[in-house]
């Protein structure tokens, strides 16, 4: 009885560790990444944007994208990765109405992709 | 995280309920939820193992959440009587002195059938050479012989279950369904005999509604023996 009271205990400490940390820690990361991009909207909108900002960007997410893998499925990563290859090169070239749109989708995929990870009853079902 | 541990509390509870509701016909040994947890956790940690595309860690919580579930559920169990009947069920006493009790079989959706063939595993060939015969809430069967063990030679055959005449066993009794008709009839209408097992010496074992069971001489054919 005492060992499956602590074995309760223990293994409930653990998921809610993790279940606080893993939101926390995607949101930051989201939350960060999703700034650094409005930066990159406004330069791209502004037609100021030079190939460093993009590729400012794509280092930012290679950097969180590490850590990220451990929580959301590679799929969804790989999503960014391709987004955001676009978008340098379409950058560089400076297209500038096609850039703002992959900017776009990157800032949708920014906000949607931690609500996924949000306790709600879409996300249960 | 969230998310993953709640979808694994949800299907888990779903498949206990409905493990539950399938009666011990499901069971093997193990305690309903037991089987559950046997049965999800090793999806759970395939799946991670086999798909690269899914983070290790979906895998890990869900099965720390299973095993959370059964540590609870463990807990309440041994809570209290109302508790384990709920989540694991009671022993059933399928077979008394009065003989067959087929409403406890029909509330653990098992039949006659599966009783004969639960109770061949163990050594009894005969619905008599028992006093007592239990379904435990694991799904096993125990059964407490009669005092004096009783000789038998020859397999009984199920001619009678619930009322139906079991027409494929009538081959080997070389009898027509009017001839069993006629031995039920002394007794009762067909529609009230719950079992008649038949073995090669003419031994009936004759349970009726509501009575107990009686053990009766049918008339075999001649040369009729296996």
């Amino acid at each position: 009885m005492v060992k499956t009271i602590i074995s309760i205990v223990v293994v409930s400490l653990i998921l809610t560790a993790g279940i606080i940390f893993e939101n926390n820690f995607t949101q930051n990361e989201f939350e960060e990444f999703h700034q650094t991009l409005e930066v990159l909207y406004e330069k791209v909108n502004d037609k100021t944007a030079v190939e460093d900002d993009a590729y400012a960007v794509q280092n930012c997410w290679l950097n969180k994208k590490k850590y990220l893998h451990s929580f959301i499925p590679h799929t969804e990563i790989k999503e960014f990765d391709l987004w955001i290859a676009e978008s340098v090169k379409l950058i560089r070239d400076k297209k500038w109405e096609d850039a703002l749109s992959k900017v776009e989708v990157l800032l949708e995929l920014a906000e949607q992709v931690p609500k996924t990870f949000k306790l709600s009853l879409e996300n249960i079902l | 995280m969230v998310v993953i541990f709640i979808r694994t509390f949800i299907i888990f509870i779903t498949l206990v309920i409905l493990i539950r509701l399938m009666g011990k016909r499901q069971i093997g040994e193990m305690q309903p939820f037991e089987l559950i947890v046997t049965l999800i956790i090793a999806d759970l940690a395939c799946i991670p193992m086999a798909d690269v595309s899914i983070p290790l860690i979906y895998g890990i919580v869900s099965i720390l959440a299973l095993f959370l579930l059964h540590q609870i559920f463990t807990l309440i169990e041994k809570s209290g009587d109302l508790a384990k009947k709920v989540l694991s069920g009671k022993p059933s006493i399928v077979i008394n002195t009065f003989g067959v009790d087929m409403v406890e079989l029909r509330s653990n959706n098992l039949g006659v059938d599966d009783l004969i063939e639960s109770m061949r595993a163990l050594g009894y060939f005969h619905l008599d050479q028992v006093d007592y015969a239990i379904f435990e809430s694991n799904g096993k069967l125990s059964a407490l012989p009669k005092k004096e063990p009783l000789e038998c030679s020859s397999l009984p055959l199920l001619v009678i279950n619930e009322g139906k005449i079991i027409n494929r066993n009538l081959e080997f009794l070389k009898a027509e369904e009017s001839k069993i008709l006629e031995f039920t009839q002394q007794k009762c209408s067909i529609k009230d005999v719950e079992v008649l097992t038949v073995d090669g010496t003419g031994k009936a074992y004759f349970k009726q509604k509501q009575k107990k069971y009686e053990i009766l001489q049918f008339p075999l054919n001649e040369g009729v023996k296996w």
